[in-house]
């Protein structure tokens, strides 16, 4: 950060003007977050009559009603599944693929790279009709493992992406001497390369654990049992069919939104780092 | 070493290791969008199980469909602001945390907290909030403005919908600028002190350019995420009052499932994908030009 | 006494070869989402009465049509085995659907099933749902006002009712703006007196597709909008119409806050919650003109609304079994008649229920009278998947005064002349 060359009580003023006004949009960003908890704790008629005031009386029946209408737990239990095993799958498949791809470069695998960056850039709308006809016509979707599986498809190209800029550093002497000292192939990917590449993993790792949890269009068209819904896909439609009771829908929401909250809480410092490291590459 | 490993040794290395991926990847992104492609030249009507050639009458049908315009047009009216927006807010909230302000990393945290929650509940969230408590609000202080929902009306909609993007993407943009802004050498700024430039020359002729990778990278996601934006579309408006926020994936969606005329749906979809390709690597192309080497 | 038996026997044959199944799953995808939690009720009764089935209800969003839920489900590969859908839409499916016509059920139905009847004289699906729309009014509120229902078969008189409602210091009428209820129920009834039966619409439709047909030249199309001029002026609602939401409005009419409200009779779950007389609703039709004598004055659109088809093609032979029982269950059985007619406050579309509601239902006992008077219009179910949404946005612009009339003609004509 840059010095301050004037003196102390000037800067002092400025700081605390400054401050002041970023707890004030703070606050403002916060503003709907507050509403929405604030209400959901009413009555649903309070909640239309007076969404500002605060609650006359703490109202947990409609945590409740949504938690059992919506299948929290079991909606939950599916974003688990379906986040974890994407990520790990993408994680790993992607490592090694960028690996080959690296310390492989024929002609072959200088095509296969360019046209998974390439790739980056289709918009999920151009795919989604034909993929939806493609897995739809030999009955493979309603299936949480499709999901997943599909998910490895969509996440590849940026995952490789990332982790090939990061193996093309990695020098390719360290491996040989793996290699000559007896270890083969796959000792040599598991036990030398991958833990080098822990921070490009934690990046993959963050950005596409937020990109699944909260993706909503993908699983819409494929999940189609209530049974293996997941969060956003139980929010969306307890919202559509229970359009009856303001203070419950609202209590959905934030049962929603806890847990990403918690997992935020905890690992912040990560994920931003995440974020920048993602978007510098 | 490697040139005299043998063949069949090398399938086997590249099957295990690129193989698995390589088929998922194939089987999920290129086959369905060559076939997309394939689908747009026939009259597949979304329920029979065969279809005839028909040469470019999808692209005819959707590209002369006046909602299909009115919807593109929205959208990049849509994406421009958001863009500018948004990277504007970002920029200006990076610049203050980076100016040596107490508890920096606590607000870094907070104003990131809506890029968290997905779409989907983000804009359930407005939709209470510009539905049920801006009225509410606005009549008791007698602001006109408020008084009524901005969701009824297709101006202050879209407005909501600009507002809800810049309050969840510039928390991340935000932290990507911060990153940039911090990695500006401190004695290039404290030369240009004792020069005696001012902060605004400062920011202008410093910073400003030495952060252009994190711009040129800001912009991309942002362009990226206005344009194909749904989720949020959905919930807040999902497309109203009467059609008149529907945005373009939306209108793709609507026009495939709705209307059931996926012929043109699937074109308007491979049109789109060339908008969104050409603006964003446009945009990286010209952003990289202008890029200053440290 | 022996069809009973018969039918007796057939249930217990049809469970025992269930039985030797495993179980068997089978799903109903639901339109009508005002009745989901009381199917889901009628499911799990259903269920543990069939040895061997569980049934499990699907909803689809309120903002989505049925035939976009459905569609999307073919598209997928996960076709519920019934699939409750719309009369115009079971057509579109009926490659994927069942022949029904051998089934018991058919001759003691009270549907002509003309609407979804294949041209070799297939039946595609079983009809659920007797339903009828138009004013609802509350009947303290009028009492109150002076207003006498059964008076009101103009335009003009319809006008003279809100008045008083209002000078009796109660808003006359609130107008539901959902994209669906405009365009599909309220235009509907244009439609219908246009088209009078099936194979009216038929042609009227293909008029107005190859743009023979102007609604702006249409008496029933002037008159009904007329008369929603009318509507617009007394809307408790009209500062902001697009603003009420669905559940509001049975809310205000329940509690007399409005003496009037255009909805179905599927609408009264949601009304007898708020009403403190369980007996004091009924239906007015909306008058079209000045004429009182015209026949359209006197009579509410009644049909069958919801029909449900059974899936063949990703159905498994004995999920397709099930759904048959399922639908033989609703019919013949006692707790399947007290589901259609108790649990989920339906008009059923067989002459052999005879279950009369344990509560009251006021609106179908209205439109009950309606049909023992053979004051009915034809049901439409329009045979176009998104004129709900793209007419009923132009309604709803017309509703909130952002076009006027003139354009409102043109977009549903434009609308016709653009769609297959």
């Amino acid at each position: 950060m840059s010095t301050r060359k004037v003196g102390f009580a000037p800067a002092r003023v400025a700081s605390a003007i400054k401050t002041l006004f970023l707890l004030v949009l703070f606050i403002l960003y916060m503003f709907p977050f507050f509403m929405v908890v604030l209400n959901s704790l009413k009555r649903d008629t309070e909640v239309i009559s007076s969404p500002i005031a605060p609650p006359s009386s703490i109202y947990w029946e409609n945590y409740r009603m949504a938690f059992e209408k919506m299948k929290f737990m079991r909606a939950f239990g599916n974003s688990l599944i379906i986040t974890t095993a994407s990520v790990a799958a993408i994680v790993l498949l992607s490592s090694m693929c960028a690996h080959y791809l690296v310390r492989n470069k024929t002609k072959l695998s200088t095509f296969l790279y360019l046209t998974m960056v390439a790739a980056m850039i289709i918009p999920f709308q151009a795919i989604m009709i034909p993929l939806l006809k493609i897995y739809g016509s030999i009955g493979m979707l309603n299936n949480r493992w499709v999901l997943v599986f599909m998910y490895i498809g969509f996440g590849a190209p940026f995952a490789i992406f990332l982790f090939h800029g990061f193996i093309k550093v990695i020098p390719r002497e360290l491996e040989e001497a793996a290699i000559i000292d007896g270890c083969g192939r796959y000792a040599v990917f598991f036990k030398i390369i991958l833990p080098l590449l822990q921070p490009v993993i934690m990046t993959v790792v963050i950005l596409d654990v937020l990109w699944i949890w909260n993706d909503f269009l993908l699983p819409s068209l494929v999940l189609l049992n209530q049974a293996s819904r997941t969060l956003p896909l139980s929010t969306y439609y307890f919202y559509g069919t229970y359009t009856v009771n303001y203070g419950c829908l609202l209590a959905s929401l934030v049962m929603t939104m806890v847990p990403v909250i918690i997992m935020y809480m905890f690992s912040q410092r990560f994920i931003l780092k995440g974020i920048i490291a993602g978007a510098i590459k | 070493m490697v040139r005299h490993r043998k063949l069949g040794e090398r399938i086997g290395t590249f099957f295990m290791f690129a193989g698995p991926t390589t088929l998922i990847f194939t089987v999920v992104m290129v086959l369905p969008f060559l076939y997309g492609i394939f689908l747009t030249f026939t009259d597949w009507d979304g329920q029979a199980n065969s279809f005839a050639f028909v040469g470019f009458q999808n692209y005819r049908i959707a590209l002369f469909d006046p909602v299909f315009w009115t919807s593109l047009w929205l959208t990049l009216r849509y994406a421009i602001v958001g863009v500018f927006l948004t990277n504007a807010v970002a920029f200006f909230l990076a610049y203050i945390l980076t100016s040596g302000v107490k508890a920096s990393g606590f607000f870094r945290a907070g104003f990131f907290t809506p890029n968290l929650i997905g779409g989907i509940v983000l804009g359930f969230v407005w939709q209470f909030i510009f539905s049920r408590v801006f009225p509410q609000i606005g009549r008791a202080m007698g602001w006109t403005l408020f008084s009524t929902s901005w969701l009824s009306d297709p101006n202050k909609a879209f407005w909501a919908l600009v507002i809800v993007t810049v309050w969840q993407y510039s928390g991340y943009m935000m932290v990507i600028y911060i990153a940039g802004l911090v990695s500006v050498p401190g004695e290039l700024l404290e030369a240009a002190s004792i020069e005696g430039a001012g902060s605004w020359a400062k920011l202008r002729r410093i910073i400003l350019p030495l952060i252009r990778p994190s711009v040129i990278v800001c912009f991309f996601l942002t362009i990226q995420r206005c344009f194909m934006v749904y989720d949020l579309n959905l919930s807040l408006t999902n497309g109203g009052p009467y059609r008149s926020t529907t945005l373009i994936s939306m209108n793709v969606y609507q026009t495939a499932f709705l209307s059931r005329q996926y012929g043109p749906g699937q074109a308007e979809a491979i049109f789109l994908f060339f908008v969104v390709a050409g603006v964003s690597l446009a945009q990286v192309y010209f952003g990289k030009r202008k890029e200053v080497e440290m | 006494m022996t069809r009973k038996r018969v039918v007796a026997m057939l249930l217990i044959l049809s469970l025992f070869s269930f039985s030797a199944f495993a179980d068997v799953h089978i799903t109903l995808l639901n339109t009508k989402a005002e009745i989901q939690a009381q199917l889901e009720d009628v499911a799990k009764v259903f269920s543990a009465e069939s040895a061997g089935i569980t049934l499990e209800i699907q909803p689809v969003q309120a903002s989505e049509s049925p035939f976009q839920a459905l569609s999307t489900l073919y598209a997928s590969g996960n076709a519920p085995s019934l699939a409750m859908m719309d009369p115009a839409d079971i057509p579109l499916f009926a490659e994927k659907f069942l022949d029904l016509r051998n089934e018991k059920w058919v001759k003691d139905s009270t549907d002509d099933f003309e609407a979804v009847k294949t041209k070799s004289g297939a039946i595609m699906a079983f009809p659920l749902t007797v339903e009828g729309y138009g004013l609802i009014y509350n009947k303290a509120v009028l009492a109150k006002a002076g207003v006498d229902p059964t008076k009101i078969h103009t335009t003009a008189a319809l006008e003279e009712a809100f008045q008083k409602i209002q000078a009796s210091g109660v808003d006359a009428l609130i107008i539901a703006p959902m994209d669906w209820s405009l365009a599909a129920h309220f235009l509907g009834v244009a439609y219908s007196v246009t088209a009078r039966n099936q194979a009216g619409l038929e042609s009227f439709i293909a008029d107005l597709k190859a743009g023979r047909a102007d609604v702006s030249k249409n008496k029933a199309f002037v008159g009904l909008l007329d008369t929603f001029d009318v509507m617009k002026k007394y809307n408790a609602g009209k500062s902001d119409p697009l603003a009420i939401t669905l559940d509001e409005c049975p809310a205000l009419l329940g509690r007399g806050k409005v003496g009037f409200y255009f909805m179905g009779d599927w609408a009264w779950p949601a009304l007898s919650s708020f009403a403190s007389d369980q007996n004091g609703f009924g239906f007015i039709p909306v008058p079209l003109s000045n004429n009182a004598s015209d026949f359209d004055n006197s009579g509410i659109p009644v049909g069958v609304t919801k029909y449900i088809g059974i899936d063949k093609m990703q159905n498994t032979p004995e999920q397709q079994a099930a759904a048959r029982a399922f639908l033989d269950w609703l019919v013949y059985s006692k707790s399947g008649q007290n589901a259609l007619v108790n649990t989920c406050s339906i008009i059923p579309a067989f002459r052999n229920i005879m279950l009369s509601p344990t509560t009251p239902h006021p609106l179908s006992e209205s439109i009950r009278a309606y049909v023992a008077q053979k004051n009915t219009l034809f049901w439409v179910s329009i045979p176009a998947p998104d004129h709900w949404s793209k007419v009923g946005a132009s309604m709803q612009k017309y509703l909130a005064g952002k076009i006027d009339r003139r354009r409102l003609y043109a977009e549903i004509n434009d609308f016709w002349k653009s769609t297959k």
